[in-house]
């Protein structure tokens, strides 16, 4: 199974998005590793994980499109969303005591790097622009807001 | 089969949008390549994939028509079900171990290039007018550079 190596091509120019998304791309790495090791305990773990962090992060994104009134900010939620009920699909699944790692896998990689290169890329102009906005007129906002999202 | 070569006719005038109709694209191509000597394997990932992008696809177009109020959603979304209650039994054949890989890249293009020049050429205007669109005409490019060199 192949890792994902990080290309400047999947960056948004977004410093806080791309190190969301570098992140995630370190979690299915880490599940890869862990299924090639066959470590069901450290499966399970990292699954957690990467779903857990991916969901906030869809959060944040989220709120950044809406704050910036990116147009196809609702278009961009419904695919959101769909992946989440299919990532919870697997999960349902991988409860069940089905292996599932390698089909989510191929998932994972193709539809975040997909989702990355097209979708978030066409947000990624005036969320910036008015991320620079944003931080000429309240200072602090950006640390604030992933607190939140984060804790 | 012939490979679908990107124009500017296929074009709708939304971005996002015909980035995702240039990477469905893409995927038709790779199946059409497929070598009749593929493992199984790569091929069921390809059509996976394939499939998985092109309901996203759908998901995020009808999002937009709703949004914008296109009077002929609902035709759009028949549309879109019939072909997804095509592809599926498509797909079912192929994990039963019939050879259908390259009918399904094939029905694909058809129904794909079609379905742009008519269906979606005519909710672009109107998403486009609700949902004050302004478009970059230098973007979507993005496709140039393969999938294959994210992975080692």
């Amino acid at each position: 199974m192949a890792l994902i190596v990080w290309d400047s091509n999947l960056d948004t120019g977004i410093e806080v998005i791309d190190n969301q998304h570098k992140r995630i791309v370190e979690y299915i790495n880490k599940l890869d590793v862990a299924r090639e090791m066959h470590s069901q305990e450290e499966v399970g773990r990292v699954l957690d994980e990467l779903v857990d962090y991916t969901l906030s992060h869809f959060t944040f994104e989220e709120s950044l499109m809406e704050e910036a009134g990116y147009p196809f900010i609702n278009a961009h939620k419904k695919v959101h969303q769909l992946f989440v009920k299919r990532v919870g699909d697997y999960m349902q699944r991988y409860k069940m005591g089905e292996d599932i790692t390698e089909e989510l896998l191929n998932t994972l990689k193709a539809w975040l790097i997909n989702h990355i290169r097209n979708d978030d890329n066409d947000y990624s102009q005036i969320v910036k622009e008015n991320m620079n906005i944003l931080d000429a007129s309240k200072g602090g906002w950006l640390s604030r807001s992933l607190k939140k999202v984060f804790g | 089969m012939q490979h679908i070569n990107w124009n500017s006719e296929l074009e709708i005038g939304i971005n996002v949008i015909d980035g995702q109709h240039k990477r469905i694209i893409e995927y038709i191509n790779n199946l059409i390549d497929m070598k009749d000597d593929y493992q199984k394997e790569k091929i069921a990932e390809l059509i996976n994939a394939l499939i998985d992008y092109t309901y996203s696809h759908f998901a995020f177009e009808e999002a937009l028509m709703e949004e914008a109020g296109y009077e002929y959603l609902y035709v759009h979304q028949r549309t879109h079900e019939a072909f997804t209650s095509k592809i599926n039994k498509l797909h079912d054949m192929f994990i039963e171990g019939q050879d259908v890989g390259k009918d399904i890249g094939e029905l694909l293009q058809t129904w794909l290039l079609n379905h742009i020049a008519e269906d979606d050429q005519s909710y672009a205007p109107i998403v486009k007018d609700k949902l004050s669109v302004i478009q970059k005409k230098d973007s979507g490019n993005w496709i140039k550079s393969t999938i294959g060199r994210f992975f080692n």
